[in-house]
Parts: structure tokens; sequence; C-alpha cells
């Protein structure tokens, strides 16, 4: 037998290295907070999995994390089929596909917090163009005030702000298409809506699977503009989950509780990530 | 199943862009096996398209069974195609694939997969029926592709476009004698787009030679190697392709560097003078010219024999025979006078008959 030579293994160490000090070490002093209760520098005491109990038993921990799954969800939903449709709609080459292109990409390239400043101005019932317009047909919109009109806010900025990408990439997987699937469905004799189902939608499914991937892990995380927007109400009906995490670290200093609400939150998303993708990735071997 | 008319067909793909057909007429008869041979860019992927539906010409007509289609799409024609690398349908298994077209034309459910098992059993491809195509070889792909383009038994024309493109090389020859098979037995009209004569010379029973959007000539395979109507055919077909020499006619003489190689009923002047490498040999009599290689490919009557390549004014040209006798490399050449074909403009002239 041979031994294995294993100095290659040396030419990873930078590597390592780096990511041990910017995301492992941060990482572990999370979880390390995450099971002490923390008084000073010099006092603190091992709670083990007290605080991981205690925020699983929050309510507040527990209304926040069913908002963040339902605004997730909802948002999914209404970007996926809407960027799908207006990457249809896009012309594959010629001038207009360049100013479509560019038009899709700006709202990608504004910071969040001035989407937010962005949508609390356009938004506002008094002097906002959108506000004042849905004020002026005589339907009474407050996003301040009704925590409906809040969820359609919010759900309008974020697809205001990120169906652009679930387009973006659609469309880049509709025009790597050959024609010849195109024609071979026309000859057959295929309906819209079948080369929509047989030619496009099967070539669409990896850059798909990318954009709700995307799109969920972002959603999930989605903190600076319902901060900027609403400040997570009114009362706390659009609290997500990053929003009250921040008040409890930073507003309360619980930094033990935070933490172990921290570990949960990024155990969540990588959960709900996690079963995504190998849901998608399982009905393609099963489909093969 | 359909015979087909294609007159003065004309297409260019914008107003002020060059033709990429010009003129090209075209019948082919019920159940025939027709190639479409011509190099990249001849205009033979157009004049499919044309064919399909999937374009309309620029002018001229195309009739199936003496009814006008030019204007009609492809549903309303029944034509089927089989593109370069295999076009299926990748969330359906192969019998859904086989399906798609019935299916669409609202088919009872019975009725298709009654249908799809013949097509199946024709290709030898039942056992892959409820595969999905990621779990298909290339060749079994195309297979499929092909089965989907004679799953309907009203199909008026059946294209392919360099069917076997995209297959591996040792399965070509296998799909190419199914193709055959199934062309022999169903006795459909089918096109075949190719840039290799061999493919084309096997699968057809009439050859047309697309170039630059023009037809050279139609024929059978030894019409097309026999007589060469363009000078451009008597190039394209044949490997090595015919020699062409320059070479007059001057009182019904036909002359190549001063030296008579025949007679001709032609009008005098200058032309290009064509043989085939096994119509001429080289020897002690004849057109000087300079041997450069000799390649034995075998014996004749147990004398070796071979290809000999020579220079006559600079043009290179083959010959194809016995090797023995040939010493150092000035030598003359001679072509039998019954078969010299003579070009002027390209075209030819005379119509020797060997």
């Amino acid at each position: 037998m041979q031994r294995a030579n294993n100095r290659a293994w040396l030419a990873v160490a930078p590597v390592v290295l780096v990511v041990a000090f910017t995301a492992i070490a941060p990482l572990m002093t999370v979880v390390n907070y995450s099971v002490q209760d923390i008084f000073d520098v010099h006092t603190r005491l091992f709670v083990g999995l007290d605080w991981y109990r205690e925020t699983l038993r929050d309510p507040r921990f527990l209304e926040a994390l069913a908002r963040q799954l339902g605004f997730s969800a909802l948002v999914l939903a209404l970007e996926i089929p809407l960027g799908i449709w207006i990457a249809r709609c896009m012309p594959l080459q010629g001038r207009m596909t360049v100013a479509f292109l560019i038009v899709l990409a700006v709202p990608l390239l504004i910071p969040w917090n001035v989407v937010g400043v962005i949508w609390q101005i356009f938004a506002r019932p008094d002097i906002g163009l959108l506000g004042a317009a849905v004020t002026a047909l005589g339907v009474s919109y407050n996003y301040t005030s009704s925590a409906l009109d809040a969820w359609i806010t919010l759900a309008l900025m974020d697809m205001w702000h990120w169906t652009s990408l679930v387009a973006l990439l659609c469309f880049a997987g509709l025009a790597a298409i050959p024609p010849a699937y195109y024609q071979a469905a026309e000859l057959d004799g295929a309906s819209r809506w079948q080369v929509f189902r047989h030619v496009e939608l099967p070539h669409l499914k990896s850059v798909l699977t990318i954009a709700v991937l995307l799109r969920l892990m972002d959603s999930l995380m989605i903190y600076t503009e319902p901060f900027v927007l609403t400040g997570g109400g009114p009362g706390a009906s659009t609290t997500f989950l990053s929003q009250y995490l921040t008040s409890m670290a930073v507003g309360q200093f619980d930094l033990g509780p935070a933490a172990a609400f921290s570990v949960l939150y990024f155990l969540l998303i990588l959960l709900l990530c996690w079963l995504f993708y190998t849901s998608v990735m399982k009905r393609g071997d099963e489909a093969a | 199943m359909a015979s087909i008319r294609i007159s003065g067909l004309h297409h260019r793909y914008e107003p002020d862009a060059a033709p990429v057909l010009e003129g090209v007429d075209l019948e082919l008869g019920d159940g025939e096996a027709h190639a479409i041979l011509g190099g990249s860019g001849a205009g033979k992927t157009t004049l499919l398209h044309l064919l399909a539906g999937l374009l309309h010409p620029s002018a001229g007509t195309i009739e199936f069974d003496g009814r006008e289609v030019t204007g009609a799409s492809p549903a309303e024609r029944h034509v089927a195609q089989v593109f370069q690398f295999p076009v299926l349908y990748p969330a359906l298994d192969v019998a859904g694939n086989l399906g798609f077209p019935l299916v669409n034309r609202g088919w009872s459910a019975a009725a298709v997969r009654r249908r799809v098992g013949e097509v199946a059993e024709l290709l030898s491809i039942a056992a892959l029926l409820t595969r999905k195509p990621k779990r298909l070889s290339l060749f079994e792909k195309q297979l499929t592709a092909i089965g989907r383009a004679l799953v309907r038994p009203d199909v008026a024309l059946v294209l392919l476009d360099e069917p076997l493109t995209a297959v591996e090389p040792a399965a070509k020859w296998r799909l190419r004698q199914a193709l055959k098979a199934v062309q022999d037995e169903l006795g459909l009209t089918m096109i075949y787009v190719t840039h290799d004569q061999t493919e084309a010379l096997t699968f057809a029973e009439r050859i047309t030679l697309l170039h630059h959007g023009k037809v050279l000539q139609t024929g059978s395979p030894e019409a097309l190697y026999q007589q060469p109507a363009h000078e451009a055919v008597a190039r394209f077909i044949g490997s090595p392709g015919m020699n062409l020499v320059d070479g007059e006619v001057s009182a019904g003489s036909i002359r190549c560097n001063g030296q008579v190689l025949g007679t001709t009923a032609a009008a005098d002047g200058r032309c290009l003078l064509g043989f085939r490498p096994e119509w001429a040999a080289v020897g002690d009599r004849g057109v000087p010219v300079t041997v450069r290689t000799t390649r034995a490919l075998g014996t004749l009557s147990g004398v070796a024999a071979g290809l000999v390549t020579a220079e006559l004014d600079g043009k290179v040209i083959h010959v194809q025979q016995r090797l023995d006798g040939l010493v150092g490399n000035q030598a003359r050449l001679l072509v039998d006078p019954s078969r010299i074909l003579l070009y002027r403009d390209g075209w030819l002239v005379n119509d020797a008959t060997g």
C-alpha cells in the first residue's frame, strides 16, 4: 500500500485561517454567549440551554417567527411568478432588450435603507404619490395605522425591490434555450401553455432554484426596509425576526437570549434552504 | 405522405440582406427519400424551415400534393422535423415525448398508447418508454426524437436536419440503418439535409446539391458522380473529388498542354477538363505530369494498385490505378477519351457517356 501524501492540505491552511477568524470564531462567540448569563466582563454564569428554552417559549418570538414565515411565503408566491412573466414578455434580442435589462437592474442597485425611505414617502397618504392617489380614489389607506395596509405596502415594496432579480435570472435561463425547442414544439402542435410547461419551465429549473433560494434567504433576513418604513408597526404587526432580535441585543443588551435567538435564527434559515434544495434535487433525480 | 413541389423559391432574412435562397426548384415524389447536400451557408437549414412553415419565403411557392401551402402554418402542413441535436421535452418520459404530437391533436389516451407502442416497436425503443430523457444516451435520445417525427400517421413530410451530427461516431451507422429501415417500411417522404456526402449517398434515392442558395443539380447518386452538372458538384462529390485541369477545344479536339486527349462536338474555346481518378492513368503516353506521391491501397488483379498524386500545370490531380511501371517522377497522363467532361463558366457543356 502506498502512503498517501497529505502535504497538499498545507496549501489550504491560509484559507482555513481566514475563515476561522472571520466566520468560525465570531459564530462560536455567539454560541458561547448563548449558553451563559453575562452580567459584566468578569461575572458570568453557565446556564446551558436555558436561553434556548426561554426563546422558544417567548410568545413574541413565536409571533415574529410566524410573521416572518408568512412574509417570506407571500413575497415568494408573488415575485417568482411575476418574475417569470416579466422575463417571458421581454424581447430576446435587440435594443429594447438592453433597455429592459437596465430598467430591471436599477432597483437592485438602490441601497436598502433608501428603498425604505422612497416607499415611506411614496406611500404616505398625505403627500406620497401612491398613498395620496389611493386615498383620492376613496380607499381608506394608511400604512402607519392599519396592519393590513402596512403588510400590503411592505409586500409591494419587496416586489418593487426584488422581482427584478427573479426576472433577470429567468431571462438568462430563457435566452439559453436553443430555438430548435420552440420550433419542435410548433411542429408538434403545442399550445402556448404547453410551450411554457414543457419547453420553458424545464429549462428554467436551475435558475429558478437559485432565484427561490436567494429570495428565501433574503426575505427571511429582511430588516432594513421594514425598519425604515414601518419601524415594525403598527403595534408589532410588521416586526420580523431580525427586528425583534436587534431590539433584544442592541436595545436591551440581553446578550444571552439574543445569542440563543441568533443561533436559532441561523439554523432556521439553514434548515429551510436545505429542505428546499434537497427536495428540488431529489425530485430531479426521480425525474431522471 | 405527400409529393412536394417547390418552384422559384427565394428567401432573404431582411429586405436589404443578401438572399439565402435564389430560385430553388425541386420536385419530390410521394414516399421519396431525398437528400439535400451542401456546405455550410448553402441555405440548407433555411430551405427546411421554409418547408416546415417555420419561415415563409420572400418569393416562390411550395405545394404538397398539388395543394399550395406556401403561407400555411406548420400545424396545417403536417410536417415533422428531426434536429441536429436531440430535441426532447425534459419533463416527459419517452412515451410522453413520442405521444406529444398526438395528444396535441386530441387523440384519445388509448389510441396514443397504441400508436406510441407501434412506433417504439419499430425503432426498438419499447424498453425505454418509461425513461426520462436525462437517462438516455445520445443515440437513444435521437432515436426518440426520430420516433416523435414518425408518430403521426398523417405526416406529409419528415425533415431531417443533419440528424447524425450529435450522435457518437460508433452509433452513427446504427442510427442511419434505423432511419433507412423506417423509410423503407413506412414509405415516408423524407428530406435529409447533410454536408456529408456518404450519408447522402447511402440514404437517398435522389440528391439535390445546394450551393450558395442555388440548386446545382438534382439526380440519382450515380448521376451526380458520373455526370456532375456543375464543377462545384464535381468537386463536392467523390473522395477525392473530380480532377479539373485547364484545357481547350479546337476544331472538335480536346487539348491539354498541346496534347489531344479526345474529341467532342462542343464549341471551340477554353474550358476545364474534368475526370474522375479512376477514369485516367499515368504512364508513358499523353500529357506530361510530375508525380508527387503514390499510395498503395491494395492490389488489383494481383498487381499493387493505389492512388497517384501528380501535378499538371501546377494543379494537383489524383489518379487511381496500378502502381507497377511507375519509375521516376516524370510521367504522362492519359484520360479515357469518352469520359472527359468539359466545364465552361462552371457548367457542363458536353454529355460524355461513359
